[in-house]
């Protein structure tokens, strides 16, 4: 059994010599393809020294030197190796005369090390390098093991330290430099060098002291590890009979068998952390030994100490970024992620830190060796992060219309569980900083979620045995609980986090149709300045934000607001990809597949989306209500240009400009051709159009939302009415318009005062005879191109100033007189006339003046990140 | 009445001796129950030093009960800290108030504590105490004491904390001896002080920065509140009021943080309708934001619907966005009680309704063509004979006289306001777009001469009176 296993070892060990032997030799360029055999080498480097020939004398002269440095230090080792091994075989293999595999790793050591020498005395650093490599690789097959490190390799170490620094000395001093590879060779060979010194940092310097003791020690050690291993076995056999019910051992790679008792927990936890993100671990077998390590880990601090490496090795079970974490591994890592948390709240005696003083990995540590808090290394916040991550990432991955999808989905509420829990531990243990982070992940969870759902997911939360102090039972809504996170979040001073937990907030208050807090929250949060400048996340975050406040608005029945939040982001015509909903078809650049990457890696998962179609029929219906009267007013061909939403526009004109309209199918359809009814003073045709859509049923409280339209599309259409045919009427009777619109007399009168009022309708009330009264003016060519004239020299002057100004800083004293004296003409001027025109016009060209600078920032921003990220 | 009484509102904005006035003047129109008015007075006034007056209110609220003994304990105590206090400051006012010294006093405060030190030993400790001695004085109800000793003490103190707090000691002082005018001017200073801190405090920082921002949003609250009483008792004070309220910063605070002084503001903007469009106010110059005042509350109040609503804002609300005449009457009829029954609107309830009145009017006949008297009459809770005459005198006192004819057979207003001829538009466009320009060339010019030219400057300076003038 254990023969056949070492079998399939070795050929395994041996496959991936050879591959990387290839790789190396594939790296240096130089024709050294027969490494393995290191007689070969010297006469290739002869070989390409004579092509230099110059330097030969230099070279040599160099080569005799070090050879006499490294002489001394050298002579006389082959012995000792030799009678060591010797003994080292005696005791490790007494009965039978097989050289066991320890001996032949430590025989190929030795080879290698004889070569080192050879290619050292002809100053040959590409063969040392090699050479050297090899070495490296065995010695790391050793740890693989859990053997300990043969004296041989530390002497070697040191000897080739010591080499080195001649070597370099003399290449400073030489007039004659190695040519490029050897001296390549050299330098590499003195990183790896210092890397390993570095590793074995004791060994050596336990070495340096005295180094007859420390090979005592090593045969010591050896003698003592073949007895264990073999007891071990056999206890093995003995002991875990439940589970392997026949003489089955557990056997781990190249035939070693593994001993899983509680002692030997920390020596074989090294082992698997050891061989962590090495190229031919077997990393389903790792987490496999780390489970039956769980097993009989006993103690807290090893429980503690086995599950941060099963948890991260199960996260590591998968390499590629692109592929998601299998759901029973996530589940299970989930799991140990609770019990984790569990033991370390539990026990206050345990902390596991991110950065914590040295300690000794290889023994049992209690609260009493420590004089009390035993501190680990670990974190678990980032275990959580990763979870949640994991979880989004195979969100991604799997097919939102399957089942499969949604049975995913129902993990949430495990994981909402765990967040929890880690909050509750938080707070009790009073970490500032991940408690911050852990509360923007659970936040992140229930900010975009109903009520219902975010119940559901507290009352699994609720569960747990221990409670964070912000839970919805104690914090009695949705509200209040998002309120108490984000609050806290506000406090804790984390910039990141703090916009992040703002932009939250804002969203949900959109989500509970709040418009007017979520509006103040967002003004007064200035976050429309700065958003430019931070990461993608958070700004799609925004977008999402900004977007569900529109369909607040939409739904509160604010349609001018609506209208112009959600502007901003249609006019970019990249809906989708500004929302992380969809990857945008570039139609001049194509992504480098990095782009294409990290793109996808920002997708929302599905169940997060915001229906994009119901958005359009909200954006457009709205617009369609603010659209429409405003052109029905324009007469003039000049002012026609003035539009407020462009998209809205463009989509009329396409309409306008077809031949045939058939019924409408699609929901740009029905708008568009409400939109035609609207202009046509049939309103009752529009509303019908408009509350046909279909998508509105996805809308919450879609009822109220369709009788709140039908009412609006009453009053536009009433409007559009007047600007349309005012002019061929003199008079018009109220009741009459009151009639056709079916609006109560009162709203009608209101509707019309207002629009007299602010001069958007040039008529009268008369109130005896309950008319409208329509003042025409009808302008003569001549006048109105005077008119124009005026307004144009008017705006030229306006833009020569303002021009002005930016030249002198805008701070100079000509400015503000400019200012105060423009102020008061134009102040005295539209006092007479405009009335309260005007300002509507102002204000409006404010927010649309932020739009725009919204919405180009965000364009020019977006692949902008992306090209630095694939940087 | 008493959903819209703001008192229980504006009360935690004031100070103690501030809000006893308010109590008093609920009592006066018992709105609440009168027991419960008294027992509020009571519990205020225990707090302050006015002893006498907190055992009377105790006797008031239980007639039958004995007056607590601590009362008496806590007199004498008073009495000796006045004593103590009076003489530690007396020191300090012996060395003031001696001519020499006040003639040596400069506008520099080092100096002047130097100028102290070397020749009359007073230092800084001595000279706190002039602000230990008014602070108390205030605390017993001795008001213009307390703002005198407070005054000097400011003159001579470098402290910034306690500057601050002698101004608003000061501030509360003078509202409370009714000196509108010196507490105008101290309202003034110490909203000076307030909006200069922020431009003094380190940018950058933006952790650092939130909590003076958050401390002078508080400092302006208080001074909203407070200013109430100066400016409804100023004969200057509701344009006064309009010109601060309606500045950004005070207007994002009333947003912010108390979105009821809106009635005041509504209020204010109401009642400078008639000194902006009469012509005796052609004396004394309103800014645009007095002008345009109606319109720019109109718009908060339209923004801030949500928070706070109430007669008042919702006058205005349906006479300016709904156009609906008859809500809008509805509503003054309501309002009109809240602004009687208001402690500080009260004395302008006539005025306001007088005022509305012609808003009411002036709108409606701005929209229609043909009234009929007794409509409008009733529009404005007039009597027809009343109405008549108040129409005469509107149409008299407006600029709307030129146009309106009244047809007393008909017994209808025609309105007739022939449309503004195109050519008046043009030049109105126009207007003045040639010294703008005149203007611009000479700006340039000056940058040309790199501001070397004495008289280009004096030049552009004699020019921009004339384009205001324009």
């Amino acid at each position: 059994m254990s023969r056949f296993f070492r079998q399939a070892g070795d050929s395994d060990s041996e496959s991936e010599e050879s591959d990387d032997e290839l790789m190396s030799s594939g790296d240096e360029e130089a024709p050294q393809r027969p490494v393995i055999s290191t007689t070969a080498k010297p006469a290739m480097s002869r070989f390409l020294r004579t092509a230099d020939s110059d330097s030969s004398s230099s070279e040599s002269d160099e080569d005799s030197d070090s050879d006499s440095d490294a002489g001394p230090t050298r002579s006389g080792l082959p012995t000792h190796d030799d009678s060591e091994d010797e003994d080292g075989d005696d005791v490790d293999a007494p009965g039978a005369r097989i050289k066991s595999a320890t001996e032949r790793r430590l025989d190929e050591m030795k080879a290698t090390g004889k070569g080192m020498e050879n290619a050292l005395k002809i100053n040959d650093w590409v063969a040392i390098s090699n050479e050297f490599d090899k070495l490296v690789r065995l010695i790391q097959r050793q740890h693989n093991l859990s053997e300990p490190v043969p004296p041989f390799y530390v002497r070697t170490l040191v000897g080739l330290e010591s080499s080195l620094s001649i070597a370099v000395a003399k290449e400073k001093e030489a007039k004659k430099k190695m040519n490029a590879t050897n001296a390549k060779a050299l330098t590499a060979v003195k990183q790896k060098v210092k890397k390993a010194i570095k590793e074995y940092e004791q060994d050596v310097k336990r070495f340096q002291e005295d180094p007859e003791a420390f090979e005592r020690e090593y045969s010591v050690v050896i003698a003592h590890g073949a007895p264990t291993s073999a007891s071990g076995r056999r206890s093995n056999i003995t002991g875990s009979d439940n589970e392997t019910i026949d003489d089955f051992t557990t056997v781990g790679k190249g035939g070693k068998v593994l001993q899983f008792t509680s002692e030997g927990i920390f020596k074989n936890l090294q082992a698997v952390q050891e061989a962590r993100g090495k190229k031919n671990t077997d990393r389903a077998e790792q987490i496999r030994i780390l489970e039956k390590l769980l097993e009989v880990a006993i103690t807290p601090y090893q429980q503690i100490r086995v599950l941060l490496a099963l948890i991260s090795s199960r996260f590591d079970y998968n390499s590629s970024v692109a592929t998601h974490m299998p759901v029973e591994l996530w589940l299970s890592a989930q799991h140990e992620v609770d019990q984790l948390v569990s033991i370390v709240a539990s026990d206050s005696n345990y902390s596991i830190q991110e950065v914590t003083d040295d300690y000794d990995e290889l023994i049992e540590r209690t609260p009493i060796t420590e004089n009390g808090v035993v501190w680990i290394r670990g974190s678990i916040i980032s275990f959580i992060d990763r979870l949640d991550d994991e979880f989004t990432r195979s969100l991604q991955n799997i097919d939102p219309h399957g089942t499969e999808y949604v049975d995913r989905l129902k993990d949430e509420k495990v994981l909402y569980c765990t967040i929890c829990r880690a909050q509750a531990f938080y707070e009790k243990t009073r970490q500032g900083d991940p408690l911050g982070r852990v509360i923007m992940r659970r936040l992140e969870h229930i900010y975009s979620k109903p009520n219902t759902v975010v119940q559901a997911l507290e009352a699994g939360a609720e569960a747990s045995e221990i409670l964070s102090n912000m839970t919805l039972s104690i914090q009695g809504t949705s509200s209040a609980l998002i309120h108490a996170l984000c609050v806290y979040l506000y406090k804790a001073g984390n910039p990141l986090l703090r916009t992040r937990a703002m932009l939250s907030h804002i969203y949900h208050h959109a989500l509970h149709n709040d418009f007017h807090t979520a509006r103040d929250m967002l003004l007064m949060s200035h976050l429309q300045e700065s958003i430019h400048s931070a990461d993608v996340a958070t700004q799609i975050l925004y977008n999402r934000t900004v977007v569900q406040l529109g369909l607040c608005a939409f739904r509160s029945g604010l349609i001018k607001e609506a209208q112009a939040t959600l502007q901003d982001i249609f006019t970019t015509q990249r809906v989708k990809e500004l929302l992380a909903q969809g990857v945008h078809q570039q139609r001049f650049q194509i992504l480098t597949p990095e782009q294409e990457k990290a793109e996808k890696q920002r997708q929302l998962p599905f169940h997060m989306h915001i229906n994009t179609e119901l958005l359009e029929a909200a954006f457009l219906v709205s617009s369609m209500l603010v659209e429409i009267p405003l052109l029905a007013s324009i007469d003039s061909e000049e002012m026609k240009r003035k539009t407020i939403s462009k998209p809205f526009r463009r989509l009329l004109d396409f309409a306008d400009r077809q031949v045939f309209t058939g019924p409408p199918e699609s929901t740009r359809d029905h708008i568009m051709q409400a939109s035609k009814a609207l202009q046509d003073g049939e309103w009752e045709e529009c509303r019908d159009l408009i509350q046909s859509i279909k998508i509105w049923s996805l809308m919450p409280e879609a009822v109220a939302v369709k009788e709140m339209l039908a009412k609006r599309i009453q009053e536009q259409g009433l409007r559009t009415y007047l600007f349309t045919y005012a002019p061929h009427y003199s008079t018009l009777s109220i009741s009459l318009l009151s009639r056709t619109f079916s609006l109560p007399l009162r709203t009608v009168t209101s509707i019309v005062s207002k629009m007299i009022w602010t001069e958007e309708l040039s008529a009268s009330l008369d109130q005896s005879g309950g008319v409208v009264v329509f003042h025409r003016i009808e302008l003569s060519r001549t006048q109105q191109l005077a008119q124009i004239v005026a307004d144009k020299v008017a705006a030229m002057v306006d833009q020569s100033e303002k021009a002005l100004d930016i030249k002198m800083g805008g701070t100079g004293g000509w400015g503000e007189r400019g200012d105060g004296t423009k102020g008061d003409k134009r102040g005295e001027q539209t006092q007479e006339r405009r009335g309260r025109g005007e300002r509507t016009r102002g204000t409006r060209g404010a927010r649309g003046g932020r739009g725009a600078r919204f919405s180009q920032g965000l364009g020019n921003q977006m692949p902008g990140q992306i090209t630095q990220r694939a940087g | 009445m008493a959903e819209h009484d703001l008192t229980k509102t504006i009360i935690p904005y004031l100070d103690r001796h501030l809000s006893l006035p308010l109590l008093t003047h609920l009592v006066d129109f018992s709105i609440f129950p009168v027991e419960e008015v008294q027992v509020a007075q009571y519990e205020l006034a225990k707090g302050t030093n006015m002893f006498d007056y907190a055992v009377d209110l105790f006797e008031r609220v239980h007639p039958d009960e004995e007056v607590p003994a601590e009362f008496e304990g806590k007199r004498q105590n008073a009495v000796s800290t006045h004593e103590r206090l009076q003489q530690e400051a007396q020191a300090v006012l012996d060395v003031i108030e001696n001519p020499d010294v006040a003639q040596a006093l400069r506008q520099d405060k080092n100096q002047n504590l130097q100028y102290l030190k070397d020749n009359y030993n007073l230092t800084l400790e001595q000279i706190t105490a002039l602000y230990n001695f008014g602070q108390f004085q205030y605390s017993y109800g001795n008001y213009s004491g307390a703002a005198d000793y407070l005054y000097h003490f400011r003159v001579l103190s470098t402290d910034n904390d306690l500057n601050t707090s002698a101004h608003w000691g000061k501030l509360a002082s003078d509202i409370l001896t009714g000196r509108w005018e010196v507490a105008l001017e101290e309202l003034n200073t110490l909203r000076d002080a307030i909006d200069s801190r922020s431009s003094a405090s380190v940018p950058g920082h933006s952790a650092a920065a939130t909590e003076p921002a958050l401390i002078q949003l508080h400092s302006r609250t208080w001074v909203l509140h407070w200013s109430l009483f100066v400016y409804f008792n100023h004969p200057q004070g509701r344009t006064l009021l309009l010109e601060t309220f309606l500045s950004p910063s005070y207007l994002n605070t009333i947003q912010t943080s108390c979105p009821w002084i809106l009635r005041y503001l509504a209020t204010a903007a109401i009642l400078s309708r008639k000194s902006s469009s009469s012509p005796s106010s052609a004396a004394a110059p309103v800014s645009a934001r007095v002008r345009h005042a109606i319109r720019e509350v109109v718009k908060v109040i339209q923004m801030e619907e949500y928070q706070f609503q109430d007669p008042v804002t919702s006058f205005l609300k349906e006479l300016y966005i709904e156009f609906d005449f008859e809500a809008a009457q509805r509503e003054l009829t309501l309002a009109e009680k809240v602004i009687g029954n208001d402690f500080f609107l009260g004395e302008f309830r006539e005025e306001f309704l007088d005022n509305a009145r012609y808003l009411i009017s002036e709108a409606y006949c701005r929209i229609h063509q043909k009234i009929d008297i007794g409509d409008l009459s009733e529009r404005l809770n007039l009597s027809r004979d009343e109405g008549e005459k108040w129409i005469v005198n509107l149409i008299r006192e407006t600029r709307m006289g030129a146009d309106a004819k009244i047809d007393l057979e008909k017994n209808v207003i025609e309105i007739n306001r022939p449309p503004l001829p195109i050519y008046q538009t043009v030049i109105e466009k126009t207007r003045g777009l040639a010294l703008r320009t005149q203007a611009l060339g000479a700006a340039v010019a000056r940058t040309g001469q790199q501001g070397g030219g004495g008289s280009g400057v004096a030049k552009n300076e004699i020019q921009a009176p004339a384009v205001a003038v324009n």
